[in-house]
C-alpha cells in the first residue's frame, strides 16, 4: 500500500467516524441483523417443540402397543389393545408414523420456505395422498409479507446501506467544490474512488459478516461436520453479494453524473432486482405454466368399494391388486380368510396407484416452471442469492419435493410390513416392532454444485459489470 | 387562483421535459399493462378450472348411485374457492390462502393447496399485480417527480425570484402539488375505467357483491393515496435544504413505509400470539369431542343422556320403540356437538389471527402504505377476512348437508338396518349446489375503519402542515 492510499484511507476514515448519520445507520441495521436473528431461530425453535410433540406421540403410541403384548388378556379392553397391536387387519391402519423434516442447524438464517410447507407427516398404511397434502396452521397476511429473517436483512437492506454510503463518492466531491482540489493531485480520480469504495466495501462487508458470524455461531457449532461447509458457502455468499452491489455503485458512479442522479440509478436497480424483475417473472410463470390442483383434490377424498358385500368387485379389487403386487399370488389364503380387511387393503393400495399419475403430473408441472425461472437467475443477483441462501440452509423448494418423494418410499415401506402380514395370514409379533420401518431421507448430491453455480453467476456478473465502470473510468 | 394554475401548468411542461420522469411514468404504465393482462389471464385460467372442477364435483355427488345417506355424507363433496373478478387487480392473499376443501360427516377438514407452495422462494418477492405497481412503485415515482420541487428552485435562486414578484410560497406549493397530481391522475384514471369496464365484462360467476361501488371506492382511495404522497414529497423538497438531502429522506420514508414495517410488523405479531401447530390444534379437537368441552362428559354419557330423555319424551322403554330411527339423532347429535366443539376451537384460532392482525392495522396509522393495503385487499375481497367468510359459508354448507342425510336416516330408516336402507338422485337433488358471494362492501368496510382514518387524517395533516409551514417560511436564507 503506497503513502497516497494510506492517507486517502486515514482521511476517509476521519470522515466517517465524524459523520453521525452513517454511524447511525450501520447501528441500525445491526440492530436489525440481531432482530433477524433472534426471529428466525423462534420460528425454528416452535417447529422443533413440534417436531419434538409429533416425535413423542409416535413413541407413546408404539410404546402402548409393545406393553399390550406383556398384559394378561383378561379384559375385553386389553384384548382390544393386543388385538391392534397384533392384528395385521387393524394395524395397518391404525399405526401411525411419523416422518419429520427437521431443520437444517442454519434454518433459522434463510427461513425460505419452510413456512409454507408441511415439514412432519403422521402416516398409516391408509391412502398416501389422503395424508399428504394437509397444511400447517399460518397467518396469511405473515406468509403474505414473509419472514424477517437474516437472508431478508442481506438480501434487502444491505444493498440500500451500499447506495447510502457509495453514491456520492464522487458526485458530493464535485458538488460541494472539493473536486477541484482533489484534479490538481497527481493521483488519478479511478485511484481515489476505487479506494475509497474499498474502503467501504470493507466496512459493509465487515458489518455483514460480523452479524452472520454471530448467527451461525448462536445457532450451532460452525466446526461440526454438517455445518462447516453451509457456514463458509454462507459467509463467501454475502461477501460475493456485497461485492456484486460495490461493483454496480462503481459503475454508476463512472458515469460522472449528480448525486441526486446516482441515487436514483441505484434505488431503481435495488427495485428491478428485488421488486420489479421478480415480480414480472412470478407471474409470467404462472400464465405459461398454470397448475390446476382442482383434481389433487380428488385424491384426499376417503372411498371405499362400491358395495362392500359384493363378492364379484371384492374378487376384481384383488386381482387386479395381485397384477400390481405378484409376490402376494403364492398366498391361498389371500381369497378365503379375513377376505374383507384385504380386499380393503387392496383397494388402498390400488387407488394410490391409480393417483400416482395425477401427483407425478403436478411434481413435473412444478419441475417445468422450475427449470424455466432457473434460466432468468442469470440477470438477477439478488433472487440467485436468496436461492443459494435457501439452498445452504436446506429451506428450499427441492428440500421439500425430495422430503415428499421419500414420504412415498416410507410409506411403500410401511404399506409393505403389513401387508406382508396381513395376506400371509400372520400377526404381528413383539420383535417385530424392532423391525418396523423407519423414515429415512437421502441427501441431495446436487446440493452444493447448485450453491456453487449460483455464486459463480453473481460472481461473472459483478466481474462484468466492474470492468465496464472500470473502462469507463479510464477513457473520461 | 391563477397563480395556482399558472404555476402548475409550468410545472407540468418542466416535467415533460424530464427524461426521468418520462421514462418512469412510461415504465409504470408498462408495469400496469403487464399486471392487468397477466392478471386476466390467470383470473380466466383459475376460474375456469375451478368452474369446471365444481362441476364435476356436482355431477359426481348427483351421480353417485344409491346409497345410505351416511355413506354419501362421507364420500362427501369438495367445495373449490371462486376468484373474485377484482383479484385480477389485487391478487391479495390468494396465493397463500388454501384453494379447495372435503367436505364429509364427523371431520372439518382443512383447506388445501396455498398457490405458493407450487413456487420456488422467488414467490416470496411477491407478485405483479396492478395493485403492487400502485402502491409500491407509483409513490418512487411521485418521490421522483417531486423531491426537486423547491430544492431546485432554491439551489436556483428561483425562488426569491417568484416571492419578489408577489407570489406567496403557499400558492408556489399548491400549484406544484395540483401539477403533480393531474401528471399521476393522467395515467391512474384511465387506468381504473379500464379495471372497471374489465371486470364488467368478465364477472361470469358472480361473486362478488356491490361491485361497482368496490371500484369507485378503490379508485378514490388509491387516489387519496397518490395525493398524500405527492404533498409529503413536496413538503419534504420544502424543508429541505438540497436535492439530495430531500431524495434521501423520501426514499428512507418509501422503504420504511414499504418494505420494513409492514414484515416486523407481521413477524411481530406472531412472537406475540403464537399460533398451534396442526397436529395441537386438532388433538384438542379429538380430545373435546371424545371427553367433552367440560373434559367430564365423554361421549358415551352424552349419548345415553340423550337416549333417556328421548325414551322419556316419548314415553317408551327401549330406543327400537321410538318413532323415528334413533342411530340417525344421535348420529346429528354427534355432529351436531362435533360442530360446538369445532366453533370453539376454529374461533380460537381466528382471534389469534384477528390479533395478529390488528397489530397491522394500528402500525397503519403511521403507515399510509399498509392503510391502503389492507382496503385495498378488503374491497377486492382478497383479504384475511373474505377467505375466513368463505371458509364459514362452506362449514355452514356442510352442516345443512350433513343434516338433511341424517334426519333423512332418522326419518325413513329403521334402528339397526343400515345396510338394508339407501337412497337415491332425488335426496342428492335435494342438497342445493354450493354457490359463493362475498359479504357486502359495508362489512368490508366496518372492517378497516382504522385503515381510512388513517389515511384521512394523513391527508388533513400533510394540508394543515404545507400550509402552515409555506406561510411561515421566510426566504431571506433560502
Amino acid at each position: 500500500m503506497d503513502k497516497i492510499t494510506k492517507t486517502i484511507i486515514r482521511y476517509e476514515w476521519r470522515s466517517f467516524v465524524r459523520n453521525k448519520f452513517q454511524l447511525l445507520l450501520l447501528a441500525i441495521i445491526f440492530i436489525f441483523g440481531m432482530y433477524a436473528i433472534y426471529y428466525g431461530a423462534s420460528v425454528v425453535n416452535v417447529q422443533k417443540k413440534t417436531i419434538s410433540d409429533v416425535q413423542k406421540i409416535e413413541e407413546d403410541e408404539f410404546y402402548q402397543y409393545q406393553i399390550s403384548f406383556d398384559e394378561e388378556l383378561n379384559s375385553v379392553d386389553a384384548k382390544r389393545k393386543r388385538d391392534i397391536a397384533s392384528n395385521p387387519s387393524y394395524a395397518w391402519f391404525r399405526h401411525g408414523y411419523h416422518a419429520v423434516l427437521p431443520p437444517h442447524n442454519y434454518a433459522a438464517l434463510a427461513i425460505g420456505q419452510r413456512d409454507l410447507h408441511p415439514y412432519y407427516h403422521r402416516l398409516t398404511g391408509m391412502s398416501l395422498y389422503y395424508q399428504l397434502f394437509e397444511n400447517e396452521i399460518a397467518n396469511p397476511v405473515k406468509l403474505y409479507v414473509g419472514n424477517f429473517d437474516l437472508s431478508f436483512v442481506i438480501i434487502y437492506l444491505f444493498p440500500l446501506l451500499v447506495i447510502a454510503f457509495a453514491f456520492g463518492l464522487y458526485s458530493i466531491e464535485k458538488e460541494s467544490g472539493v473536486l477541484a482540489f482533489l484534479r490538481i493531485q497527481s493521483i488519478s480520480i479511478r485511484k481515489i474512488v476505487v479506494t475509497r469504495l474499498l474502503f467501504y466495501f470493507m466496512l459493509i462487508t465487515g458489518l455483514a459478516l460480523l452479524i452472520s458470524l454471530i448467527g451461525l455461531l448462536v445457532l450451532s457449532n460452525i466446526f461440526s461436520n454438517e455445518n462447516f461447509l453451509a457456514a463458509v458457502a454462507w459467509l463467501a455468499g454475502v461477501i460475493l453479494y456485497s461485492a456484486f452491489w460495490f461493483s454496480l455503485m462503481f459503475l454508476i458512479i463512472s458515469f460522472f453524473k449528480s448525486s441526486a442522479f446516482n441515487a436514483i440509478c441505484a434505488a431503481g436497480c435495488w427495485l428491478l432486482f428485488l421488486l420489479v424483475i421478480p415480480a414480472v417473472l412470478n407471474v409470467w410463470m404462472i400464465s405459461k405454466y398454470p397448475i390446476d390442483t382442482t383434481h389433487l383434490a380428488e385424491l384426499t377424498r376417503r372411498t371405499g368399494l362400491e358395495n362392500e358385500n359384493d363378492e364379484k368387485e371384492q374378487t376384481e379389487v384383488l386381482s387386479e391388486f395381485l397384477e400390481h403386487n405378484p409376490k402376494y399370488k403364492a398366498s391361498d389364503s389371500l381369497f378365503n380368510n379375513n377376505r374383507y380387511a384385504k380386499v380393503y387393503a387392496a383397494f388402498t393400495a390400488l387407488k394410490d396407484s391409480h393417483s400416482k399419475k395425477d401427483v407425478d403430473a403436478y411434481n413435473s408441472q412444478i419441475g417445468k416452471r422450475n427449470k424455466w425461472v432457473n434460466q432468468f437467475l442469470w440477470i438477477n443477483p439478488a433472487v440467485n442469492m436468496q436461492d443459494a441462501f435457501t439452498l445452504i440452509s436446506k429451506t428450499d423448494l427441492n428440500t421439500f419435493l425430495n422430503y415428499q418423494s421419500a414420504l412415498t418410499k416410507f410409506h411403500k415401506d410401511i404399506t409393505s410390513f403389513y401387508y406382508d402380514r396381513l395376506f400371509w395370514d400372520k400377526s404381528i409379533t413383539q420383535e417385530d416392532y424392532s423391525k418396523r420401518p423407519v423414515f429415512k431421507m437421502k441427501e441431495s448430491n446436487e446440493r452444493w454444485s447448485m450453491v456453487l453455480f449460483s455464486f459463480l453467476k453473481i460472481a461473472l456478473i459483478l466481474v462484468l459489470i466492474g470492468l465496464v465502470g472500470f473502462m469507463k473510468m479510464k477513457n473520461s | 387562483m391563477k397563480t395556482y394554475i399558472l404555476i402548475a401548468k409550468k410545472e407540468i411542461k418542466i416535467a415533460l421535459r424530464e427524461k426521468l420522469v418520462l421514462a418512469l411514468s412510461s415504465i409504470i404504465l408498462v408495469l400496469l399493462g403487464i399486471s392487468l393482462f397477466t392478471g386476466v389471464i390467470s383470473y380466466q385460467q383459475q376460474q375456469k378450472a375451478i368452474t369446471k372442477a365444481q362441476d364435476e364435483k356436482r355431477k359426481e355427488w348427483l351421480e353417485q348411485g344409491d346409497k345410505h345417506p351416511h355413506i354419501a355424507a362421507h364420500f362427501g363433496t369438495f367445495i373449490f374457492k371462486p376468484k373474485t373478478v377484482l383479484s385480477l387487480f389485487d391478487f391479495g392473499l390468494d396465493t397463500y390462502t388454501g384453494t379447495s376443501v372435503y367436505l364429509e360427516a364427523h371431520y372439518q377438514h382443512q383447506f388445501m393447496f396455498r398457490p405458493a407452495q407450487d413456487h420456488n422462494s422467488m414467490i416470496r418477492f411477491g407478485e405483479l399485480s396492478s395493485a403492487l405497481v400502485l402502491q409500491i412503485l407509483m409513490p418512487l415515482l411521485i418521490i421522483f417527480l417531486a423531491y426537486a420541487s423547491f430544492t431546485k428552485e432554491k439551489e436556483r435562486g428561483t425562488l426569491r425570484l417568484l416571492n419578489s414578484q408577489g407570489v406567496t410560497l403557499t400558492s408556489i406549493a399548491w400549484g406544484k402539488v395540483m401539477a403533480y397530481f393531474i401528471i399521476l391522475l393522467t395515467i391512474l384514471t384511465p387506468f381504473i375505467l379500464g379495471i372497471l369496464l374489465l371486470s364488467y365484462w368478465l364477472k361470469t360467476p358472480d361473486t362478488i357483491t356491490d361491485l361497482g361501488m368496490r371500484i369507485g371506492l378503490l379508485g378514490t382511495t388509491y387516489m387519496a393515496y397518490i395525493f398524500l404522497f405527492v404533498v409529503l414529497s413536496v413538503l419534504v423538497s420544502l424543508k429541505s435544504s438540497v436535492s439530495r438531502n430531500a431524495l434521501l429522506t423520501l426514499l428512507t420514508c418509501w422503504i420504511l413505509f414499504t418494505i420494513i414495517i409492514p414484515k416486523t410488523m407481521a413477524n411481530f405479531g406472531e412472537s406475540l400470539y403464537p399460533l398451534p401447530s396442526m397436529k395441537i390444534y386438532k388433538e384438542g379437537i379429538l380430545k373435546d369431542k371424545e371427553n367433552g368441552l367440560d373434559g367430564k362428559t365423554p361421549k358415551a354419557v352424552r349419548m345415553a343422556k340423550l337416549e333417556k330423555e328421548l325414551l322419556k319424551k316419548y314415553k317408551v322403554d327401549s330406543v327400537q320403540q321410538l318413532p323415528f330411527n334413533f342411530e340417525g339423532v344421535s348420529m346429528q347429535a354427534g355432529e351436531e356437538y362435533g360442530d360446538k366443539v369445532y366453533d370453539v376451537h376454529w374461533g380460537r384460532l381466528l382471534n389469534i389471527f384477528n390479533k395478529q392482525n390488528k397489530l397491522g392495522s394500528y402500525v397503519s396509522l403511521f403507515n399510509p402504505y399498509m392503510a391502503l393495503r389492507n382496503i385495498s385487499m378488503g374491497l377486492s375481497a382478497t383479504d384475511l377476512s373474505a377467505s375466513v367468510d368463505f371458509q364459514k359459508k362452506v362449514e355452514n354448507y356442510r352442516r345443512i348437508f350433513i343434516k338433511k342425510m341424517n334426519n333423512d336416516m332418522a326419518q325413513n330408516s329403521n334402528y339397526g338396518e343400515f345396510y338394508e336402507y339407501s337412497v337415491g338422485l332425488d335426496m342428492w337433488k335435494s342438497v342445493e349446489d354450493f354457490k359463493y358471494k362475498t359479504p357486502s362492501i359495508y362489512s368490508t368496510l366496518k372492517k378497516y375503519v382504522l385503515e381510512f382514518v388513517s389515511l384521512f387524517s394523513w391527508i388533513i395533516l400533510l394540508i394543515l402542515l404545507l400550509n402552515y409551514i409555506t406561510r411561515k417560511t421566510k426566504l431571506n436564507n433560502g
